[in-house]
Parts: C-alpha cells; sequence; structure tokens
C-alpha cells in the first residue's frame, strides 16, 4: 500500500493569520478566546468566541472576487496559499489533473445565508444579492481552491459537522492510495461565529460562559471557534522524487458512526474509530504517545471521550498524554480535524505536547493525563487526532513520525 | 396564579415525557418520568416561551441535573423567575 505523508501545512485561527503564529501560541498554552468583537451579541447567553482578529479580506482578495468569497471560503483560501507555498508546489502542467482537493466544512456561507435572510425577513428587502447560492454553499471553499491553484483533479467537499475535515483529510488519503491522485489539498473551514449561530448554540445549552476548560472538574462547555486549516498530502514516492520535505507520515485513518443519538456522543463509537486507525497503520495502542482529543469541554464529550480512551489503550491510556487544544483555537466545528492534525504534527515535529490551557481542577470522571496549562516536551513517535461529530460521525487520524 | 403555574409546568412535562399527567406531581423525581439532559434541554426552552422568562444555565455543567431534581425543584425556579420579572 502507498505511504501517504504531509508536505505542507498553512492555518488561519484565533491564535493569529498564520502556522507560526498558531504553532507559537499552542506551544506557549495561550489561548485566542475572547468577548465576541465582529458583532453586538446583545442579550445573549454567549458572548465569548475565538474569532480571527484583525482579518481584512480586502488586503488578500481583489473586490471584484470578494463579492463571490464568504469568510468561510476566504479562509479557506488564506490556509491553502500557505500550505502549497509551503510545500513548494507548483500545479502547472501534467502535475494539475493529478492533484485531488478534498476541503470541508461544517455549516458553510452561513454569514451570507444570515445577510440574505436579514435583507428579506427584516429589512423587506425585494431583493437579495445575486451571489447569495455560490457564496453560502459547502463546496465554494474547495472550488474557489481548485480555480486559484488550477487543479483540475478530483474535487469535492465533506461535510460531517465537527469530523467534516477529518472526513476530508481521510477521502483525501484513500484517493492518494489508490491512485487516483498524487498530491492532495485537504483540510478544512467555517467561519460561524455569526448573530444566528450563537443565538443557535445558546439553547442547546452547551456553550461556556467564561471560557473554554477542557476534562475540568469546573468547566462550562464549548466556545465556538473560526479559521481554516490545509494540509498537502502526497503518495512518500512523489514527495521523495521531488525532495520535498516531510512533516509526517499520515499512517492511519478511522472512521465510524455512533448509530445512537443526533446529539449525545457514545464512548463505543469513538472507540471504534481509535481502534479502525490504529488497525489502518498497523500499530498498536502502546505506539501512541500523545492524543490530541475531540475535548469539547462539554459535560457529555469529556467523561465520554476519557472512557473511550481506556477502552483502547487499557493499562498504556494512563501513560498517554492527552490534550484538548481548542483550550485554545476553540471549537471550529469543520475545520477543527485540520486545525488539530497540525497541533498533532506541530507535537510530532517539536517533540513537544501541546497543553490543555485554561485548566484549573481534575474532574474525577476524566481521569488521564491532560497536559494541564503548559506544553510538555516529550518523545512523540506517534500522535492520534480525535473528532467526535454531532450525530455520532467520528474520525482518528494517526500521524507518524517520519 | 400559583395553581396555573403548577398546571402549566405539569403540561409541559407530561407532554415531553408522555406520561398521564395524573402520574406527576411536586415530589417526582424527573429522571424517574425519564427526563434526560437533552430532554430538559426542550423543556426549559418551552417553559420560557410560556413564561416569557430566561432560566439560566447552572454554573457547572457537572452539576446540570442536580439543578432540577423534581418537579418541585422547576416550579420552584419558574416562580422565582416570575416573581423577580414582577418586581422589576
Amino acid at each position: 500500500m502507498k505511504r501517504i505523508v504531509v508536505t505542507g501545512m498553512g492555518c488561519i485561527s484565533a491564535l493569529g493569520p498564520d502556522r507560526r503564529e498558531f504553532t507559537r501560541r499552542l506551544l506557549n498554552g495561550e489561548s485566542g478566546i475572547g468577548p465576541i468583537t465582529s458583532f453586538d451579541p446583545g442579550d445573549s447567553l454567549v458572548r465569548i468566541a475565538a474569532e480571527v482578529k484583525d482579518y481584512d479580506g480586502s488586503v488578500l482578495f481583489p473586490e471584484k472576487q470578494l463579492s463571490q468569497l464568504d469568510r468561510f471560503a476566504q479562509f479557506a483560501l488564506v490556509a491553502t496559499r500557505e500550505a502549497v507555498t509551503d510545500a513548494g508546489l507548483d500545479f502547472k502542467g501534467s502535475l494539475s489533473g493529478r492533484t485531488a482537493v478534498v476541503h470541508g466544512t461544517g455549516v458553510g456561507g452561513q454569514g451570507t445565508q444570515e445577510a440574505g435572510y436579514h435583507r428579506m425577513f427584516a429589512l423587506n428587502e425585494k431583493r437579495i444579492h445575486p451571489f447569495t447560492v455560490p457564496k453560502l454553499m459547502p463546496s465554494a471553499g474547495t472550488s474557489w481552491i481548485s480555480m486559484e491553484f488550477g487543479i483540475t483533479g478530483p474535487a469535492f467537499a465533506t461535510t460531517s459537522a465537527c469530523a467534516s475535515s477529518g472526513h476530508a483529510i481521510g477521502m483525501a488519503m484513500l484517493i492518494l492510495r489508490t491512485g487516483m491522485a498524487d498530491v492532495a489539498v485537504t483540510g478544512g473551514s467555517e467561519a460561524c461565529v455569526t448573530m444566528g449561530t450563537i443565538k443557535a448554540w445558546e439553547r442547546l445549552r452547551v456553550m461556556a460562559k467564561d471560557t473554554c476548560r477542557p476534562f475540568c472538574r469546573t468547566r462550562g462547555g464549548m466556545v465556538i471557534g473560526e479559521g481554516a486549516g490545509t494540509l498537502v498530502l502526497e503518495t512518500l514516492e512523489h514527495a521523495q522524487a521531488r525532495g520535498a520535505k516531510i512533516y509526517a507520515e499520515l499512517a492511519g485513518f478511522g472512521m465510524s458512526a455512533d448509530a445512537h443519538n443526533l446529539i449525545q456522543p457514545l464512548a463505543d463509537g469513538a472507540a471504534r474509530a481509535m481502534r479502525a486507525a490504529l488497525d489502518d497503520a498497523g500499530l498498536s495502542p502502546d505506539a501512541v504517545d500523545y492524543i490530541n482529543a475531540h475535548g469539547t469541554a462539554t459535560a457529555q464529550n469529556d467523561p465520554t471521550e476519557t472512557e473511550a480512551i481506556h477502552a483502547v489503550f487499557g493499562r498504556h491510556a494512563k501513560k498517554l498524554a492527552v490534550s484538548s487544544t481548542k483550550s485554545m483555537h476553540g471549537h471550529t466545528l469543520g475545520a477543527s480535524s485540520a486545525l488539530e492534525a497540525i497541533a498533532s504534527i506541530v507535537g510530532l515535529n517539536e517533540q513537544t505536547a501541546p497543553p490543555t490551557a485554561n485548566f484549573r481542577e481534575p474532574d474525577p470522571q476524566c481521569d488521564l493525563d491532560y497536559v494541564p496549562n503548559t506544553a510538555r516536551p516529550m518523545p512523540i513517535n506517534a500522535a492520534l487526532s480525535n473528532s467526535f461529530a454531532f450525530g455520532g460521525l467520528n474520525t482518528s487520524l494517526l500521524f507518524r513520525r517520519y | 396564579m400559583s395553581e396555573e403555574i403548577n398546571n402549566v409546568i405539569l403540561d409541559v412535562l407530561a407532554k415531553h415525557t408522555q406520561i398521564d399527567r395524573e402520574k406527576v406531581n411536586l415530589e417526582t423525581r424527573l429522571n424517574s418520568i425519564g427526563v434526560d439532559s437533552l430532554m430538559m434541554v426542550e423543556i426549559i426552552f418551552d417553559l420560557e416561551e410560556r413564561f416569557d422568562i430566561s432560566i439560566p444555565d447552572p454554573e457547572f455543567v457537572g452539576q446540570q441535573n442536580k439543578q432540577f431534581e423534581t418537579v418541585a425543584d422547576v416550579v420552584r425556579v419558574v416562580k422565582d423567575l416570575i416573581e423577580q420579572q414582577t418586581a422589576s
């Protein structure tokens, strides 16, 4: 079977406009969560988010293009520009058709959707913007990536709520393994810090008031974030032939469905995704050193994920470093698996487990080593990155040092 | 007024749990009639709409189920909120 490696990475998030800032703040344990600034949350109970700060799309995109670009598609392009430049690839010639784009999103053009509804239902305007449809479609990010870079191979978007980009990265890997393409541009994007989104989340009563404290006894729930992450994947032979620098091997991918509940997670489904990733890579559980947890900091997720890790790793579970970097970049829904894949690869490359920030006191129900507040230098040869979506759609990505 | 509030709360609980209203009283424990945390989220939403109140989240999610253990707990919180609203 073909081996798949990561040769480029880019991101934009609450931790900063690029991967460099993301890495620096991630390893410093700095949180990008703060009061919502992009609009007035009114009387909402949800008043905090992990927003992309000081972002000005007009500096990055020509005006004519901007009218067709929802914020989520802009983020997808920003992250991908960085990843492609990083990989040193040029898609001219035959590589164009031998490259795939698979970019996920949980919601798509939420801001565009809300602006249209506002004009129609609140302002009683007769018309909404002519590009509403092409801007809001969840596949717009993938289309824009293919257009900007001239990539003409297999291209589609994935959507599975909070595992959208986990499925994207997994599908990209499978496309490369089968030989349908040599290079894949993959990841996910989300721009859902909007009034409509936070009002919708508010009533589920799973949202934190102060900040995101995963695995902590005094955790108050999740914090919505926005951003995008892109990975360039290549077959090992293609990467070696062009002398590319290799960040890590994507050694295994596992997915599963809980078949249980639209909202409540199930430990068994999570465990099956992790086991599938280990089996796919042909690794035993004790080969894993670090887990980038789904770790949303809701009442339900954290003990359920802890239980699933115990089930899969047995006695090795207590030796694992497990952290949730959502404590820093927030829960970016469809972008989260991509950002957390990058966080996991940073862990491998820096030989340092990123911390769980904002950690105060342990929860008796969550009894693993969550790397509280301070990054930990340690040997990391393999890292697992979990995403467990609403509706019980799970992915687990296994990266190995190359 | 007080009786009316009780009745609305019992109606809402009976609707969501699909349990005969006569079988539910103030002492009834919510988990004994099948109210889980997800159902509670919908019940709270209905009560907020019916009484035009805003029921705050418990401070820590770990204590979510302790906020409302019995029907009487729900009645007490709703009545307090209605009173506060009338006072202000």
